[in-house]
């Protein structure tokens, strides 16, 4: 890693120069909410104007840039009773711009996910390699809690990290492209000051969290608590629109779906991501359903995020967005669900094991 | 203007399949899967039953005929394109290079398809998947197989091997259970398994018709014919969940330990790699870590039963 | 695609409209880009009178539109009695759909609105047509989506069979990347009806209405609930429900 200082204006120009060459992707405003807030989402941008720069948080992650809501695995074609199967998976290069840190993070995740593992997902590969990646922080948001599942600052998994530090942007180059690119536009070396402007921001944005949800203990938690009563609580709110897996930036299921051309000469194998809310997810032929109630499958949402399988060393996959929170229209957002959870097992200690009486 | 394009050499990309090194990313990985499968054409197909037939398979490519090896008890991902793909468990003998043999129920829309397709069809095949009977370590003791309905498929590789290396085991038993006796399938082979497999085979049918002369009864009642050596047992119970839960629980009270029971778990399943999360048992893939387990990790899984 | 080895027919449909606005069958000639081929799947006649209608066992009977008159039931018992495989086509047929909205009213009122003194035979209330006929298959949309009646009639070129989404419009809405229409201060009814349509509606920035009716086993009590903590009128959301007739068993349960 290599770190350079570069004013605001320079970082603008590097910024603009970077998406004008390249297909690109960067938070805009895409709407104006009910209460006056901006609506963002990362959108195609061809010019810096287009970024919002300060933008608060996307509604919906970055994920499908990488892991495409639709992808296809291969394409038959046919001919004479017979048939060819086509495999492609490149990917054109993009630039995700203004990514944070929990969603450089969440990308890591995948990336173990989808690399790690047996069988490396070759599709996923051809477009992690092909993506340039510019984080840049923020403060958080009064519901972020991503310090509690300590992913509020990354190391690796971005070419570029912009930390403002007031008049210019502190940068962590990691990457030889990155540090390249960089060579035309004016950076200094980080002076003492810098650093200490750095150390500052990074206490700020630390001091600033609003939301602690407490996940220590939270696996064993989880299996303990597989048959408890909160989960019909919550699971009877909840809608199974997946709305929640769509938005987050680490859910990965899917399904796969097969379409054949109208004029029937071939057919796509599609990948199509799911979730694991929807009704059908773990419903086989004949109509059995492992899965049959709104609380089994919620459940098994927070069983994965929070307890982590062991694809990717059981690491919880949640890292703290609460995309998923912010979009439930039923209001299930992991911190009260993950409270409730607490209090139950607590609650339960107390009756199994009463502490003495105070007198 | 600065230019500040980037890309990555072609070459790298649009790998072939199966390569054996992942196109550097730094990690170590053994195979590059991607959705091509082995092509396979329909040679045979012998009807079983009004809804299960018995699909014989050859691969197409001679290299990748003889690449393809596989355990007893491992799944493959069934390809019929246009349709799609389904989770089949490998019914054919592992020694048996040739030709791959599936039994197949009528259920959605591949297996539908697989059904209106003739002879010569072309289809393909991914896998072989998942995890296998330890067969060796079944050496040397006397080894119980029993399946209920259509579980006879995963069950007819291990019955194959016992069969390649009769000399290895002691006391073979099959037991077979069906609802009705129009379901008791591969029929025709029990004269040769029983014979020239020495193999003590029983059956028994829930549902009798007039023409069904054996017993009948539930599967667990076919214990009480045999003699089980509890201490130099190992049990494969193949069927659906109610089944093998019910012949599970048995086998433990007549004293066989959980984890030299193996039963093979049913889960939707989308990629047979651990990347769709469909197959999940908890925290467990039973496309990874599946689909055969011991009965005493399917006790101790969430969800499992 | 003849690699299973058997080659795929045209099929021979027959389509008949009831009380509706022919919108959907106006669907089965859009989409350009792919009309060639499709129609090469098909062998469309189309029968206006029941005099003249004449099916070969062979064929689908498309039949679009609700039933509003006596004399409907009898052509569409007809039809049924002669056709192989019966589709509902389209929202009316599936639902009873925009026509249902007179089932609100009481039959004179109706009448005199629309057509002032006329003397005219018309039922109480608009029907779907399953509640007379035995339905194989529906396809809902108002109108169809083109696309889907292209996959479903290709399903059944390839007999394959037809599968319908279960989940609800929020998944495909959520995969545009539309700003939820709850967050601008409307009531949408995408959690709780069938997708597949690819949240058109909603990305086009009005709401869903439920053209495609119910998801499978949707969580009303909910939703219903969501609409009121969002301060939005549960009378506007029952009034939606209404539109196309598509949550009769919802609104006539709960009232
Ligand atoms: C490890 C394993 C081994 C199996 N072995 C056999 C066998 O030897 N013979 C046999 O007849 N059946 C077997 N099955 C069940 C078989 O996979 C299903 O009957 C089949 O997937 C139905 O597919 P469909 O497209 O016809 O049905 P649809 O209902 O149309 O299913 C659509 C898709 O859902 C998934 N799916 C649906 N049901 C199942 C299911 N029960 N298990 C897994 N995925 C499912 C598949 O991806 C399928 O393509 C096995 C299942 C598993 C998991
Ligand atoms: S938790 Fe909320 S967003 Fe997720 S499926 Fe349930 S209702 Fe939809
Ligand atoms: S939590 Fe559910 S929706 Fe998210 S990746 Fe896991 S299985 Fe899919
Ligand atoms: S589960 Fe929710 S909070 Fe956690 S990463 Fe996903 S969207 Fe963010
Ligand atoms: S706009 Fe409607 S369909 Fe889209 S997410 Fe919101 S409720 Fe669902
Ligand atoms: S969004 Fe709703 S109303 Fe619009 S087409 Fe889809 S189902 Fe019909
Ligand atoms: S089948 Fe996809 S994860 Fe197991």
């Amino acid at each position: 890693m290599i770190y350079k200082v570069i004013s605001k204006n320079e970082f603008r120009a590097f910024v603009d120069a970077l998406v004008r060459a390249n297909t690109s992707y960067g938070p805009r405003q895409v709407d104006t909410g009910r209460n006056g807030e901006p609506v963002y989402q990362f959108m195609p941008v061809s010019s810096a104007s287009e970024i919002a720069f300060d933008y608060t948080v996307t509604t919906s992650s970055a994920k499908h840039l990488i892991m495409p809501f639709r992808e296809e695995l291969s394409k038959f074609r046919f001919r004479d009773g017979d048939w060819d199967q086509e495999v492609r998976y490149d990917a054109p290069p993009i630039v995700l711009f203004g990514l944070r840190p929990c969603d450089i993070n969440a990308i890591n995740i995948l990336d173990e996910v989808m690399l790690n593992g047996p069988y490396p997902s070759p599709y996923y590969l051809a477009r992690r390699k092909n993506t340039f990646i510019v984080g840049m922080d923020h403060l958080p948001l009064p519901d972020c809690f991503c310090r509690s599942m300590n992913r509020h600052t990354v190391s690796r998994g971005f070419n570029l990290f912009a930390s403002d530090i007031g008049e210019s942007y502190f940068l962590s180059i990691n990457s030889s492209k990155a540090y390249n690119f960089l060579k035309e536009f004016e950076t200094t070396e980080p002076t003492e000051e810098d650093d200490c402007k750095l150390i500052e921001r990074r206490k700020l944005i630390k001091q600033s969290f609003k939301t602690n949800v407490e996940v220590t203990g939270l696996p064993m938690f989880l299996d303990l608590e597989f048959d408890s009563p909160i989960w019909e609580k919550w699971g009877n709110k909840c809608l199974n629109c997946g709305s929640c897996a769509m938005v987050c930036p680490t859910c990965y299921c899917y399904n796969v779906e097969e379409r054949v051309a109208t004029g029937l000469e071939s057919s796509s194998r599609q990948r199509r991501l799911y979730s694991c809310n929807l009704i059908d997810f773990a419903e086989v032929s004949g109509g059995h359903n492992f899965r049959p109630k709104n609380g089994d499958r919620l459940k098994y949402r927070y069983y994965h995020h929070y307890r982590g399988f062991a694809i990717n060393d059981n690491q919880q996959i949640c890292v703290g967005c609460n995309r998923c929170g912010r979009t439930c229209l039923a209001s299930i957002n992991p911190k009260e669900v993950i409270n409730d959870l607490r209090l139950e097992k607590e609650s339960c200690m107390t009756c199994v094991s009463p502490s003495p009486q105070r007198s | 203007m600065h230019d500040l394009r980037f890309t990555i050499p072609a070459e790298e990309l649009n790998r072939e399949p199966f390569t054996r090194a992942s196109p550097d990313f730094s990690k170590k990985s053994a195979l590059m899967v991607t959705d091509r499968g082995y092509k396979c054409r329909i040679t045979n197909i012998v009807p079983l039953s009004e809804h299960e037939r018995l699909f014989q398979l050859r691969i197409v490519d001679p290299r990748e005929r003889e690449l393809f090896a596989f355990r007893p008890g491992q799944f493959l991902m069934l390809e019929v394109p246009g349709y799609g793909e389904a989770p089949i468990s490998i019914s054919s003998a592992t020694s048996h290079r040739e030709f791959i043999e599936l039994c197949i129920r009528k259920a959605g829309h591949v297996t539908s398809a697989l059904y209106e397709a003739r002879p010569g069809a072309f289809v393909a095949v991914r896998g072989p998947f998942g995890t296998s009977f330890p067969m060796e370590a079944m050496q040397e003791h006397d080894v119980l197989l029993i399946a209920g309905g259509l579980g006879i498929a995963p069950l007819r590789a291990p019955l194959f091997w016992i069969n390649d290396h009769r000399d290895h085991y002691r006391n073979v038993s099959f037991l077979y259970g069906a609802k009705e006796a129009s379901q008791m399938l591969f029929a025709y082979q029990f004269e040769e398994w029983k014979t020239v497999s020495h193999i003590d085979l029983r059956t028994i049918v829930e549902k009798p018709d007039e023409k069904w002369t054996g017993r009948t009864g539930m599967i667990t009642s076919l214990f009480e014919e045999i003699t089980i050596d509890t201490k130099n047992t190992w049990a494969i119970v193949c069927g659906p969940p109610v089944m093998f839960k019910s012949v599970c629980t048995h086998l433990d009270k007549l004293g066989i330990p959980m984890n030299r029971m193996f039963v093979s778990l049913e889960r939707r399943m989308h990629c047979g790699m651990g990347k769709c999360c469909r197959c999940m048992v908890g925290s467990t893939f039973t496309c990874l870590d599946g689909p055969v387990f011991d009965y005493w990790s399917v006790m101790n899984l969430k969800e499992a039963i | 695609m003849n690699h299973l080895g058997f080659d795929t027919e045209k099929l021979k449909i027959g389509s008949f409209d009831f009380t509706c606005c022919e919108g959907c069958q106006l669907q089965l000639a859009n989409h350009e880009s792919t009309l060639p081929e499709f129609l090469a799947l098909l062998d469309i006649r189309n029968f206006r009178e029941i005099s003249s209608e004449r099916l070969d066992d062979s064929d689908i009977a498309l039949v679009e539109g609700s039933i509003t008159r006596s004399d409907e039931v009898e052509r569409l018992k007809a039809i049924r009695a002669q056709a192989k495989v019966l589709v509902a086509y389209g929202t009316c047929a599936c639902f009873g759909g925009m026509n249902a909205q007179k089932n609100k009213f009481p039959k004179e009122e109706c009448i005199r609105t629309v057509y002032g003194d006329k003397q005219i035979d018309t039922m109480p209330e608009a029907h779907k047509i399953s509640d007379f006929v035995q339905v194989d298959y529906s396809i809902p949309g108002c109108p169809v989506s083109k696309e889907e009646v292209e996959r479903i009639v290709v399903s059944i070129a390839t007999r394959s069979p037809i599968a319908l989404p279960k989940y609800p419009v929020c998944v495909e809405c959520k995969q545009r990347l539309n700003t939820c229409l709850f967050d601008l201060g409307e009531v949408c009814l995408g959690p709780i009806s069938r997708a597949g349509c690819d949240a058109v509606c909603p990305s086009g920035k009005t709401v869903c209405l439920g053209c495609r009716g119910p998801a499978d086993d949707i969580n009303y009590a909910s939703f219903t609930e969501l609409v009121r903590d969002k301060g939005l009128s549960t009378e506007e959301m029952r009034e939606k429900l209404a539109f196309y007739n598509g949550f009769t068993e919802y609104l006539n349960h709960e009232g």
